[in-house]
């Protein structure tokens, strides 16, 4: 079964691919200049990686990315969880931080830009702290919402069984808000990926945003092709890497929690 | 010393609309090694009792005491188990059954050694590495089971065990409980509403009255029980045809049956 519906998906691919090259062919509708065609993505594609665009070799903009992703993923993943466990475990805590929470959600994390921009100007820090505005937000509710919705019934059996309470959150409390957590870090990782490079779009030295923004300046359509398809693979490839962990951490809730857990 | 004492234990919970009295005057006394099993209509506070002698729940007044202490906490003296059995679903048949001895510090080869031991008495040794929504619903409560008595606790509170599973699957776990209770007693006190099960498993049977709770009737039936002979019969059908189940049954059914909130 899985090997015809892959064949299906490489069908519609290469669909895809055969209208795309006709479409900007000098048979077709669409202007190369306006949509570039393949082979003009092709000759982007070997100029950034060869003599490079915008200031570096493809590499180089990626992993600038990649490791603002990655570290930006990191700091608001871990802090935004710790926050949400917290919050969720102590009602008193949540009631004390809920306010501030809810009066800073409403301002688009990318309205901070400016601002962090004025604090920080445009190295990394700055990309950093945006996207921890932006991806701290889902792993706190998410956490928070994971804890919250333990079965009492899961802590009452822990204490029971004798687990003293320092030991609850790692006996109980991780492991039954897990699925939610995870839920959280995939949205924190959706929100890295949209904050960094609206970031680098704005102000940046080196960076697929930056190769974006350059690329647009210099009307260059297949630059700006390569630049987006280039962010594409790296935002799979994070999350499959996400998928994977998840998958490893919490097989047992794979194939369905029991309807009465 | 693991008798259970309620001496006029009374719960009350204030709602933001209401003050609803769970549990009032509330006296009882379990002896060691007794099986005692509260029957009543639902909403009458037998899952309350259940509560405070577990620690989960403490009295708005009145006093509960297990073993000659008053309860103050949850304990592994105090086993329980759930009507959903609240295994971990995270954590393995085998490391489920585990978690109580690692908290109390039992060495890993006597550790498995009794693990080894509560699975077999179960019947679930070929489960021991599956995850809980792996099993059927009786295969999960014998695993709540054995979690609760590898522990080898002096208490063991049941909590409507067998309700959520199907008829016959809930009269194989009955005639296993008896096999199990007979053979090694524990003080235990098991909420249920089926007035069979309650006859079948019970030394005493509490018949509660309607919200507020309050104790109606305390039969006992461990006397006629040894008089008649019913742990010699294999299965709790032929238990339950005895003429003296039957009479025993019926005087059980007439007096909840006044307590039932009639019905529009």
């Amino acid at each position: 079964m899985p090997g015809r519906r892959g064949l299906i998906a490489a069908a519609s691919l290469l669909g895809l691919a055969l209208l795309w090259a006709w479409a900007t062919s000098p048979f077709g509708p669409v202007s190369p200049e306006r949509f570039p065609s393949p082979p003009l993505v092709g000759a982007a594609f070997l100029q950034i990686a060869t003599t490079g665009f915008a200031g570096a070799t493809l590499p180089r903009q990626v992993l600038t990315s990649l490791g603002l992703v990655i570290e930006g993923f990191l700091v608001a993943a871990s802090s935004g969880t710790a926050l949400g466990l917290a919050m969720g475990w102590n009602r008193r805590f949540a009631a004390f931080v809920n306010p501030v929470f809810q009066l800073l959600r409403p301002i688009p994390p990318l309205a901070w830009i400016p601002l962090v921009i004025l604090w920080l100007g445009l190295g990394n820090a700055a990309k950093v702290l945006v996207i921890w505005f932006a991806a701290f937000v889902p792993a706190v509710i998410n956490a928070e919402t994971g804890v919250r919705e333990i079965p009492g019934a899961l802590l009452e059996a822990a204490r029971m069984l004798g687990t003293p309470r320092h030991r609850l959150l790692v006996e109980v409390v991780v492991p039954a808000a897990a699925p939610m957590i995870f839920t959280g870090l995939r949205l924190c990782l959706q929100a890295t990926w949209t904050t960094l490079v609206a970031a680098e779009l704005v102000g940046s030295f080196y960076g697929l945003g930056h190769v974006l923004s350059e690329a647009q300046q210099d009307i260059y359509p297949g630059m700006i092709f390569v630049g987006m398809a280039a962010i594409g693979v790296c935002g799979w490839l994070t999350t499959a890497v996400l998928g994977w962990v998840e998958r490893r951490l919490l097989g047992w809730h794979a194939s369905a929690r029991p309807a009465h857990a | 010393m693991s008798a259970i004492v309620f001496a006029g234990a009374r719960r009350v919970y204030d709602l933001p609309s209401r003050r609803v009295v769970a549990l009032e005057s509330f006296d009882l006394s379990i002896a060691e090694k007794e099986f005692v099993v509260i029957v009543g209509p639902s909403g009458c506070g037998k899952t309350t009792c259940l509560r405070l002698a577990a620690g989960f729940d403490f009295p708005s007044s009145g006093e509960v005491n297990v073993g000659g202490q008053k309860v103050t906490g949850p304990g592994p003296d105090r086993a329980v188990v759930f009507q959903h059995f609240a295994l971990f679903p995270w954590k393995t048949v085998h490391d489920n059954i585990a978690l109580g001895l690692r908290n109390a510090g039992v060495p890993a080869a006597e550790r498995e050694r009794r693990i080894e031991s509560a699975l077999k008495l179960m019947n679930l040794e070929s489960a021991a590495r599956a995850f809980p929504h792996q099993l059927s619903g009786g295969m999960q409560q014998r695993v709540a089971i054995a979690r609760a008595t590898v522990l080898d606790p002096a208490v063991l509170l049941m909590d409507e065990p067998f309700g959520a599973l199907d008829a016959q699957t809930r009269v194989v776990m009955q005639e296993e409980l008896v096999r199990l209770a007979r053979v090694n007693p524990r003080t235990v006190l098991f909420i249920t509403h089926s007035v069979e099960e309650a006859i079948y498993l019970a030394d005493r049977v509490v018949v509660m009255t309607r919200a507020p709770g309050r104790i109606k009737e305390i039969i006992a039936v461990k006397a006629l029980r040894e008089q008649e002979g019913w742990d010699t019969l294999p299965k709790i059908e032929d238990v339950m045809d005895q003429p003296s189940f039957v009479q025993l049954r019926t005087h059980v059914w007439r007096s909840l049956r006044d307590e039932q909130v009639p019905s529009e």
